[in-house]
C-alpha cells in the first residue's frame, strides 16, 4: 500500500514537473522611443521598429551576424538567383508561410508593399528605386528586375529592412490609401515570429506565433516598454526588471569594468561596420592644402581620445575602414600616426604659421547628438589648439546638423562613416556625386573604381577595386578615420540569444529581433 | 446676467490671443535652424528623398504660404495632421489629456491643500520652532531640481524597497480592468505625483503663511478675536478665506498650465502625458502637434483665467461682475 503511494507520488511529481518547465516566459524589454504607430513602412520611427521587427516578416534581412560576413539572409524569402547579368533576381519564398490571421503568405503580398511603397515614395523606396519592374509568376516567386546591375542591391535591402519594407498582408491593407490608414497601423497583423496582443500606456505586448515558420519562439511574451529616462532604465535593471538593457541606454564607459567585475551582470561589446571619424570640409579654405588636412591627421592622439572619452574600451582605427569589414579593408593604407611636431612642421610649410596669439586659423567643429562623438569632441578641439588650430566646438540637434552637412557651411565635423554592408558605401562618401560626400572630396580616378565595382558581381574581382579606393582615400586624407564604432549592452547571465550577442548572430531576424532569444534553462 | 456677458467677453478675448500665439509660435519654429525634411525622411535618406518630402509636406513653400495654409487649416476647426503620425492633431492631444489631468491635477490638489493647511497653521506662531522647520523645508523642496528628487524616490521607494513601481502609468502584462486596473494606476501615480507636488506643496506654504501672517495682523481679526470667537474660528473663517486671494491667483496659473505638461516629471517616469508630446513633437519639429498643443494651451490659460476671476468673487464680496 505504502509502496503504491510513492509511486503514485512520483507519478504526481513527474507529471508536475513538465508543468511546471513550461510556465510562460514574459520578456519585459524597455526602449527609448516610444511607437508612434506600429506601421514603420511609411514614416520613420525609431519606437515602432523593435515591436514592428518581431511582428512582420521581410524578403530577406540581416542581423548583427554581419560581422561574421553574412550581408544579407533570407526571410520570407528561402532562396534567390542573381541573373549572370546582375539584372534579374528572382525570390523562392517559404512555403506554407501563414499571416497571425491564417491567411497564406504570397508573393502578390511582397509586390503589393514594394509597390506601394515605390508610388508613395517611402522610406524604404531609395532602395527600391532601382527596380524597374516587379513580377510575381507563381504564388512563391518573386522576380525583380533591375534598371541596372547593381551588387549593392542585397545588401542594403537587407539592411534598410531593419526599419521598412517590412512585407504588408494585402487582403488587410489593399482596401487602405496608404500605409499609415486603417486599424493595422495600431494593432498589426504580420507574420514574424511574435503576434500583436495589445498596445497601451503599459507598453506593446507581442505573444509567440506556434505557427512561425521558423519554429514557435521560446519566449512566450514580449512586452516592450518605453523607459525614457536611461537613469530610470538603468536603475530598473540593476533591480532585476530586465535581463537585457539595449545599447541606447549604455553605461558611461568609466562604469564597466565595476559591472565586469559583478557576476551578476554580463558586459557585451558588439562592434560595427561604422567608424568616427573627423571630417574636414574641403571647401573651407585651410583644408584645400593636403598638408593641412595630413597635419590635422596627425594632430589627432587616438590613445589620449580613448583613455579620456572611452575608459580605453574602444578600438582605434587607422585604416580608410573598419575591422569588421575583413574581406575589404586594406590594412596596408594607414593614416598618419600621432606626432605633434610634424604637425606643426606640415601646417608651418603649408603657409598657416602660429600668428598673434599663437594660432594659425580658426575652425569650428560640429557634432551631432551621438553620445560617443560628444565625448571625443572636446579632447579633438583640444588636440587641434596644440598644434595651433583655433578650433571650438558647436553642438547641434540632428535636424540643424545635417542640414549643415548637406547646405556645405561647415568646416570641421565628428561623424558617423558606414562601410557595410556592402563596400559600396565607398562610393556614397567618396564619390564626386556621393550622396554623403559632405567633405566635397573629389577624385576622378575614385569615382571610376566605385562605379565599376558595384557593377562587378565577382568578389574576387571587387576586391582590389575597393582596396585601390582605400588606398586613394587614406592618401588624400579625404576623411580622418579615429575609431571602429562599438555598443555596449548589459545583460543577465544564463539568457543568451539577443541580437547584439554572438549567440544571437543569423538568428536574431533583424537588429530588434527577439527570435534567437533563449531565456536561462532553456 | 453679467457674470455670462462677462464670460462671453473673456471667450471672444481668446480668438485675438489665438491668433497672435499661432503667428508667433509658427514663425519661431520657421526660424529654428535644421531641416524638419531631415527628421521625417530617415537618416539614410538621399537628396532626392529629402526634396520629395518636402514637396509632400510642403515644406517647400515659401513661410508666407505655409503660415496661411496653418492659420485657414485651424480656422475651419482643424489642427491638421500630425507630421510623424499623420494622426488629427486633436485626437493626439486628447488622448494624452488624461494622463496629464491625472497626474498634474492630483499634484496640484494635493499641493494645494496640504501646502495652505500647513502655512496658515505656522502662520499663528511666526518666527517659532515649527515655523522655522517647516520654512526651512519648503523652501528646500522648493528648490530641489524635480530630476534629482524623482530619481532618489524611485531608488528608495522602488528600486531599494520594491514598494512601488519605478516607471509608466501602467505595470507591462498588468490587470486591464476593473479595481485591480484603478488601484494599478494609482500605485504608479504616487511617485510622480509626489515627486511635482513636492516643490508646489513649498511654494503654497510660504505663500498661505504670509498672507495668513498678514490677515492675522489686520484690525478686524484683533475685533473678532476681542469678541471672544474661538481662535479655530478665527483663524479658519475670518483669516483663511481673505488669505486665500492671492492662492488663488497663483492656483490659477498654474491651472492654467494644466494642460502643458509637466515634461520632466513626464520624462522621467515615462508617463505617458502631454508633456511629454509636445517634447517630443519640438524634437521631431513636428509643427503640427506643437501648434495645436500651443492652442489647447491658451484656450486653458483663458478657461482657468475666467474660473479664477469667478473664484475671487465667491471668496470675496467685494469682487462683483
Amino acid at each position: 500500500m505504502r509502496s503504491t503511494g510513492f509511486v503514485a507520488a512520483c507519478l504526481c511529481a513527474a507529471l508536475a514537473l513538465p508543468a511546471r518547465a513550461a510556465e510562460p516566459v514574459t520578456l519585459i524589454l524597455p526602449q527609448l522611443d516610444e511607437p508612434r504607430t506600429l506601421s514603420p513602412d511609411f514614416a520613420p520611427d525609431s519606437g515602432a521598429y523593435p515591436p514592428a521587427s518581431n511582428i512582420y516578416s521581410t524578403l530577406f534581412t540581416l542581423d548583427w551576424g554581419l560581422l561574421k560576413g553574412t550581408t544579407a539572409y533570407g526571410d520570407l524569402a528561402e532562396s534567390w538567383d542573381i541573373a549572370p547579368d546582375g539584372l534579374t533576381i528572382t525570390f523562392h519564398m517559404r512555403p506554407n508561410v501563414k499571416w497571425h490571421d491564417g491567411a497564406p503568405v504570397t508573393s502578390a503580398d511582397v509586390a503589393f508593399t514594394y509597390e506601394r511603397i515605390i508610388r508613395k515614395k517611402y522610406p524604404f523606396e531609395p532602395f527600391l528605386r532601382n527596380v524597374a519592374s516587379i513580377e510575381t509568376p507563381d504564388a512563391m516567386t518573386v522576380v525583380l528586375k533591375l534598371k541596372t546591375a547593381d551588387v549593392s542591391t542585397i545588401p542594403m535591402m537587407a539592411q534598410a529592412s531593419q526599419w521598412w519594407g517590412k512585407i504588408y498582408p494585402k487582403h488587410l491593407w489593399e482596401s487602405q490609401e496608404g500605409f499609415d490608414t486603417g486599424p493595422q497601423v495600431k494593432a498589426p497583423i504580420g507574420s514574424g515570429p511574435f503576434s500583436f496582443v495589445r498596445w497601451d500606456t503599459g507598453g506593446v505586448e507581442v505573444a509567440a506565433n506556434p505557427d512561425y515558420f521558423r519554429g514557435k519562439p521560446r519566449l512566450d511574451r514580449v512586452i516592450f516598454k518605453h523607459v525614457s529616462d536611461g537613469n530610470v532604465a538603468r536603475a530598473e535593471f540593476d533591480a532585476g526588471e530586465y535581463p537585457y538593457l539595449p545599447s541606447e541606454y549604455a553605461p558611461p564607459l568609466a562604469e564597466v569594468k565595476p559591472l565586469q567585475a559583478d557576476k551578476q551582470v554580463k558586459v557585451v561589446f558588439t562592434p560595427s561596420h561604422y567608424s568616427r571619424a573627423l571630417y574636414l570640409n574641403f571647401a573651407y579654405a585651410p583644408y584645400a592644402s593636403l598638408k593641412v588636412r595630413t597635419a590635422v591627421a596627425m594632430a589627432m592622439d587616438r590613445d589620449a581620445i580613448n583613455r579620456l572619452a572611452f575608459a580605453g574600451l574602444w578600438k582605434p582605427a587607422m585604416h580608410g575602414n573598419v575591422d569588421t569589414q575583413s574581406n575589404w579593408i586594406n590594412t596596408e593604407a594607414s593614416f598618419p600616426t600621432f606626432d605633434r611636431a610634424g604637425a606643426e612642421k606640415l601646417l608651418d610649410e603649408a603657409g598657416f604659421p602660429r600668428k598673434e596669439g599663437g594660432w594659425r586659423f580658426a575652425t569650428t567643429v560640429i557634432g551631432q547628438p551621438l553620445a560617443d562623438c560628444l565625448a571625443m569632441l572636446p579632447v579633438m578641439v583640444q588636440q587641434l589648439r596644440a598644434v595651433g588650430i583655433n578650433a571650438t566646438t558647436r553642438l547641434l540637434d540632428q535636424s540643424t546638423y545635417f542640414q549643415m552637412m548637406f547646405s556645405g557651411n561647415w568646416e570641421t565635423s565628428c561623424y558617423a562613416t558606414r562601410f557595410g554592408p556592402d563596400p559600396d558605401a565607398f562610393r556614397e562618401h567618396f564619390a564626386t556625386t556621393g550622396s554623403r560626400n559632405f567633405m566635397h572630396y573629389s577624385n576622378a580616378e575614385v569615382d571610376d573604381l566605385a562605379r565599376r565595382a558595384v557593377l562587378t558581381l565577382d568578389p574576387a574581382a571587387r576586391r582590389p577595386m575597393y582596396q585601390k579606393i582605400q588606398e586613394l582615400v587614406v592618401r588624400d586624407v579625404a576623411f580622418i578615420n579615429l575609431f571602429n564604432e562599438q555598443k555596449t549592452t548589459l545583460e543577465r547571465p544564463g539568457w543568451t540569444g539577443f541580437p547584439t550577442d554572438e549567440s544571437g548572430f543569423n538568428q536574431s531576424i533583424t537588429w530588434y529581433g527577439l527570435f534567437g532569444v533563449h531565456p536561462p534553462g532553456t | 446676467m453679467r457674470i455670462w456677458r462677462t464670460g462671453l467677453t473673456r471667450l471672444l478675448q481668446v480668438f485675438p490671443v489665438l491668433l497672435v500665439v499661432v503667428v508667433l509660435n509658427f514663425t519661431l519654429i520657421h526660424l529654428a535652424p535644421g531641416d524638419i525634411s531631415g527628421l521625417l525622411a530617415g537618416e539614410s535618406a538621399d537628396p532626392a528623398y529629402l526634396a520629395g518630402v518636402r514637396a509632400q509636406y510642403g515644406l517647400d513653400q515659401p513661410y508666407i504660404v505655409q503660415l496661411w495654409r496653418y492659420i485657414a487649416t485651424v480656422a475651419s476647426g482643424d489642427l491638421g495632421l500630425s507630421f510623424r503620425t499623420h494622426q488629427p492633431v486633436l485626437w493626439e492631444v486628447l488622448q494624452r489629456t488624461p494622463a496629464t489631468l491625472l497626474l498634474v491635477g492630483t499634484a496640484l490638489t494635493c499641493s494645494i491643500v496640504v501646502g495652505t493647511t500647513i502655512g496658515a497653521w505656522i502662520a499663528r506662531k511666526p518666527g517659532g520652532w515649527l515655523d522655522q522647520i517647516i520654512s526651512l523645508v519648503s523652501i528646500s523642496l522648493f528648490s530641489i531640481p524635480v530630476f534629482w528628487l524623482g530619481l532618489m524616490l524611485i531608488l528608495i521607494f522602488a528600486v531599494w524597497n520594491r514598494w512601488l513601481p519605478t516607471s509608466g502609468m501602467q505595470t507591462p502584462g498588468g490587470p486591464r480592468e476593473g479595481l485591480a486596473m484603478v488601484t494599478d494606476v494609482l500605485r504608479h501615480l504616487v511617485l510622480p505625483a509626489l515627486t511635482l507636488a513636492a516643490a508646489w506643496v513649498g511654494q503654497y506654504v510660504r505663500l498661505s503663511r504670509s498672507a495668513v501672517q498678514a490677515v492675522l495682523a489686520e484690525s478686524y481679526i484683533t475685533t473678532v478675536r476681542a469678541i471672544g470667537f474661538p481662535e479655530r474660528r478665527v483663524l479658519l473663517h475670518y483669516a483663511l478665506r481673505n488669505a486665500l486671494l492671492p492662492v488663488i491667483t497663483v492656483f490659477g496659473l498654474q491651472l492654467g498650465l494644466v494642460l502643458a505638461g509637466a515634461t520632466l516629471t513626464e520624462t522621467l517616469f515615462s508617463w505617458p502625458g502631454l508633456g511629454r508630446l509636445i517634447y517630443d513633437a519640438i524634437l521631431a519639429r513636428d509643427t503640427p502637434v506643437i501648434m495645436g498643443a500651443f492652442v489647447m494651451m491658451s484656450f486653458s490659460v483663458a478657461l482657468a483665467s475666467f474660473a479664477t476671476d469667478i473664484a475671487y468673487a465667491a471668496l470675496d464680496p467685494r469682487v462683483r461682475f
